[in-house]
């Protein structure tokens, strides 16, 4: 019965944008999106608690472990936010004519069909249907980029297309090498790629194929995943989609990537010893972080400030995962639920001030709390904790990650972690701080603010507040387990 | 067959698929490089036919026939059709000179004997030396896709890319599961169809190709 549920999983956001093809209406378009949404996260449930009662459960390629399960519960708590925002937003961007009403159900399959591919590189345990999942979320995705159909939108869509496409060539060349490993020893056809069957038999591997391999599948999930010096098409994508699509990119896409990478440092680490894959993303993850602060500081775009900030954060994760231990997995992958949460508020809250304003430049956006209080008080929020300001969420996170690197002795990386983040904390706060104080732009909207964009915000607000709080004893056992998988 | 008559066979066609990787790279107009990638395709789907007879996998004849109509017919014409809707008939710009861009090339090839001379216990012996071919297929297929100029000229590289990475898989396992190569292939062809879109969409609307667009900076 639960194993049933690994299908019906991604046939649910499927069927989803199939029956959103048999209407034009906006209002039935987003109850349909609201729904589907909701009975994905129902069936998660469902299925989180037979895992935590029976392990892990598999059916055929698939397979759902509390490692996977991390990334699904973000994924689909995050997809219903998403709906429950797309209805005020959607309503007002028809009405200033940034969506034409008539290709409504076209981006809603899309957004349905790009979730549905989500899923099942979370749920995937052969490598070459992670694989395949993974070019799905690029194609979807890159028509949803584009969607506004303006040079701009189709320049990053195409930017994006093209550099994931090269990447995740070398994903799949990684892949072939690691399977061609595990057919070394004696596993057959599909086994030879299924992570549960590697797993079993990783030690014995042969290390130095598995040595190229992970660089191979690093360098191309990476570039997925928007880790510098591979993430050029990042900040063009996010900033350029809209407003939902950004939010699922940087919230739950990247992290997607980042789960591909995980599973390929287990098999590294058994098969050549962690150092290895630990040393890899320490060099990718200090990058990222290094990269990204000039970039945030002389910001001027406010979306591209959040996309350059979200490479800042997945070398961050990168970071926590090469401290390793423990302490280090664990922080990390807590990070991943906090940032995708946290950044999914931020973009949703700057999607409704650029929209009040008309423009993403964040020199013309003034005196927000003025004119959208609660709008401003929830950017303001998500701004605090992306800079990492306790009690929110993401401090906790990055704490931990700290407190594994200081444990294992990783000073210089340490220190140029630190230094980087308090730049950046300085750098956003500035940002934002500006936009929401002082006397508002003359051009502002006034406007009274819509619900649903706000219900959505306040989901995630809760989540990331409470994340910051306390950690419920259930979610921390799933990602005690979850670690377990990953250290071994 | 013996085991080595196929190697030889093998061995030529991997001769002849770098030989296409060059016209491919020095390619002048568009079209010679469409036609150079759809004779790469063909000899790819004739290695697969050729292991599959020596090995008796039949897998191998499946991905032989999709490779065949897809890789060889169907995504070409699909390309040819852009070229006509765009109507450019004009050179390839390539970003760097094409002696540049050969002499690197070189060096990618001899970089990949050495990278595959580590990789010696995946290499199975009837392959012969498939394992290097294809990757300096994989990696020089990336090498045009980085270089072109033009949005053709990069999908072009996406398809050589992907016959390297398939003729490695041939090299290294004989090929991936059945179920897996349907859905790479299935990839692509859908990657193509929304490339060819966006292409010809910024076309009707700017006189640009949309590679050469490069107006988001910072």
């Amino acid at each position: 019965m639960t194993e049933t549920l690994l299908w019906v999983l991604p046939l649910v956001p499927t069927v989803t944008a199939l029956l959103m093809l048999t209407t034009r209406d906006r209002r039935i378009l987003s109850a349909i999106d609201v729904c589907g949404s909701a009975i994905l996260l129902a069936l998660t449930l469902v299925l989180a608690r037979e895992v935590a009662k029976g392990g892990p459960r598999a059916l055929g390629v698939l397979r759902i472990d509390d490692l996977g399960l991390v990334f699904l519960l973000l994924l689909v708590v995050l997809t219903l936010a998403v709906s429950i925002y797309t209805v005020g937003w959607l309503k007002q961007a028809v009405a200033v004519g940034n969506m034409k009403a008539e290709s409504l159900r076209s981006y809603f399959a899309l957004v349905h069909l790009f979730v549905a591919t989500m899923v099942v590189t979370v749920l995937a345990d052969n490598l070459g249907v992670l694989w395949i999942a993974m070019e799905g979320t690029t194609i979807t995705s890159a028509v949803l980029i584009g969607y506004h159909g303006h040079q701009h939108g189709l320049e990053a869509a195409w930017k994006y297309i093209i550099v994931t496409t090269i990447g995740i060539s070398f994903g799949l060349f990684g892949t072939v090498l690691v399977s061609a490993a595990a057919a070394a020893h004696g596993a057959v056809g599909a086994d030879a790629m299924s992570w549960s069957a590697i797993m079993k038999i990783a030690p014995m591997l042969n290390p130095g194929i598995v040595r190229i391999g992970f660089i191979f599948v690093m360098v191309g999930y990476g570039t997925k995943a928007g880790l510098a010096p591979m993430h050029l098409w990042l900040p063009d994508a996010h900033s350029q989609a809209p407003t939902p699509v950004s939010a699922l990119l940087s919230g739950v896409l990247i992290k997607c990537a980042l789960l591909g990478i995980i599973r390929f440092q287990t098999i590294a680490a058994a098969a050549c010893g962690p150092a290895f894959p630990a040393e890899v993303l320490l060099v990718f993850g200090l990058t990222s972080v290094v990269v990204a602060t000039p970039f945030i500081l002389a910001q001027n775009d406010l979306k591209r400030l959040l996309g350059y900030h979200s490479v800042e954060h997945v070398g961050i994760v990168a970071l926590g995962l090469g401290f390793g231990g423990t302490i280090g997995t664990y922080g990390a992958l807590l990070h991943v639920v906090n940032h995708g949460v946290t950044k999914a508020l931020a973009f949703f809250a700057a999607g409704k001030a650029i929209a009040r304003y008309g423009t993403r430049d964040m020199r013309v956006i003034r005196g927000l709390l003025a004119v959208a209080p609660i709008g401003a008080t929830l950017l303001m929020l998500a701004a605090l904790s992306l800079a990492g300001v306790p009690p929110f969420s993401i401090f906790v996170s990055e704490l931990m990650i700290l407190r594994a690197g200081i444990g294992q002795g990783h000073w210089v990386a340490i220190a140029i972690f630190l230094a980087m983040v308090v730049v950046i904390f300085a750098g956003l706060l500035h940002h934002v701080g500006a936009m929401v104080f002082g006397e508002p732009t003359a051009t502002a909207s006034r406007e009274p603010e819509a619900w649903s964009p706000l219900l959505g915000m306040m989901l995630l607000a809760a989540i990331m507040i409470l994340l910051g709080l306390t950690i419920p004893a259930s979610i921390d056992g799933l990602f005690r387990r979850a670690t377990e998988i990953v250290v071994g | 067959m013996s085991a080595e008559t196929v190697r030889t066979i093998i061995d030529d066609l991997g001769a002849l698929l770098l030989f296409t990787m060059i016209l491919i790279l020095a390619a002048g107009q568009i079209y010679r490089a469409i036609y150079a990638v759809a004779a790469q395709s063909l000899l790819i789907a004739i290695a697969a036919a050729v292991l599959a007879t020596a090995t008796g996998n039949t897998d191998l004849w499946v991905i032989a026939g999709i490779t065949l109509t897809v890789k060889t017919i169907v995504l070409p014409w699909v390309l040819h059709r852009v070229v006509r809707r765009m109507n450019v008939r004009r050179e390839v710009e390539p970003v760097i000179p094409v002696a540049a861009t050969l002499a690197l090339a070189v060096m990618v090839v001899v970089m990949s004997f050495h990278l595959s001379a580590t990789l010696g216990p995946v290499n199975q012996a009837i392959t012969g030396n498939a394992l290097p071919v294809g990757i300096a297929l994989t990696l020089l297929g990336v090498l045009v896709m980085a270089t072109g100029k033009t949005a053709l000229n990069q999908m072009v590289g996406l398809f050589a890319s992907e016959n390297g990475i398939f003729f490695t898989a041939m090299a290294v396992t004989q090929g991936m599961p059945l179920i897996i190569e349907i859905g790479v292939i299935l990839d692509v062809i859908l990657a193509v169809l929304v490339m060819a879109i966006m292409v010809l969409r910024v076309r009707s609307t700017v006189d640009a190709d949309i590679a050469g667009l490069d107006r988001l900076k910072g």
